[in-house]
């Protein structure tokens, strides 16, 4: 089945501290919403920082946040859904600025969107059972969670989004409670004897979430069914 | 004057209802037509309910931390209207 092409803009960032991505990411926000600008989405890396989104609580975070800075990470409050997470270098971030009126106006359609963006190429070309669990948005890898999301809405144009551990230290992530709850969090390099390339998986998602856009109709298929 | 509601609007299949997770304005506040006026959040969404007309937020119905359902009312806004001397000046 072929769908029609929906224009879409890729900004790549690299490397990028935090609190300049996400100023990036607010101008990005207005020209989508202006109609100034096409759908965007930008990828980059952060280096190490712990963010809390609004559902984030003080127990989600197991060590002081003096301890935190002191290793280096640095530590923010920020406008997305969802609880704490960690971004380190080697981990892989998508934030979809995407209009969703032009799509479906429909939140939970974004965010199984989003997972299926990393499902899709995990299982076809790196043969992982990549998977979703209900009530437990993200990505999984056996019993490792791999993709964290969070996302904001305003205006029905979308920011925040999703990442991807590939060959990020995720020692970090013993720090904190990610996602406010007690879970195995993975990386991909983890489950590869060889290096795999970051921008080769990089561009595949990127080449993914192009697809999913067009599909937009397509709705069923990120409902399937778990397979945990 | 007229009393304009604000609704927490559809969000989407399957969801029922969304917590309010900050007010960008207080009572008595002038707020302006489609700016952000409260944020609600579901598990891993904020969503930002904008000021529906331009006016004074005058009641605050549903306060941070509660819970509330698709169509409920949030708030009222009292509506600005343009007097008719101000509109032969325009």
């Amino acid at each position: 089945m072929t769908f029609p092409e929906r224009p879409l803009s890729v900004l790549n960032l690299g490397l990028i501290e935090y609190a300049r991505a996400m100023d990036v990411q607010r101008k990005v926000h207005r020209e989508v919403t202006c109609g100034n600008s096409c759908d965007t989405l930008i990828v980059c890396e952060h280096p190490p920082v712990i963010t809390f989104g609004r559902a984030s609580k003080k127990s989600s975070l197991l060590v002081s946040e003096k301890a935190i800075r002191e290793r280096g990470i640095e530590f923010c409050l920020t406008d997305r859904g969802g609880d704490v997470t960690y971004h380190g270098p080697g981990q892989a971030v998508f934030y979809p600025v995407f209009d969703l009126k032009g799509l479906k106006k429909d939140l939970h359609f974004f965010l199984r969107l989003l997972e299926e963006s990393v499902i899709r190429p995990l299982r076809e070309n790196f043969g992982l059972n990549a998977y979703r669990r209900q009530g437990m948005t993200g990505v999984w890898v056996g019993p490792y969670k791999v993709g964290f999301i969070g996302i904001g809405v305003r205006n029905w144009v979308t920011y925040h989004g999703i990442s991807l551990n590939i060959s990020v230290d995720i020692d970090p992530f013993s720090l904190i409670r990610p996602c406010g709850l007690d879970l195995k969090v993975g990386t991909m390099s983890n489950f590869f004897k060889d290096e795999i390339s970051f921008k080769k998986i990089c561009d595949m998602i990127v080449e993914n979430i192009k697809q999913l856009v067009c599909e937009k109709g397509s709705f069923d298929e990120f409902l399937r069914e778990p397979e945990d | 004057m007229s009393t304009v509601k604000v609704y927490l609007p559809e969000l989407g299949e399957g969801i029922a209802k969304a917590t309010i997770s900050y007010w960008y304005a207080e009572e008595g506040a002038t707020v302006v037509e489609g700016s952000d006026l409260v944020e609600v959040s579901t598990d891993k969404a904020v969503f930002n309910v904008p000021a529906p007309c331009s006016g004074t937020l005058t009641q605050v119905v549903a306060h941070e931390g509660e819970v509330v359902g698709v169509g409920a009312v949030l708030a009222m806004v009292e509506e600005d209207t343009v007097s008719d001397s101000e509109e032969e000046e325009v």
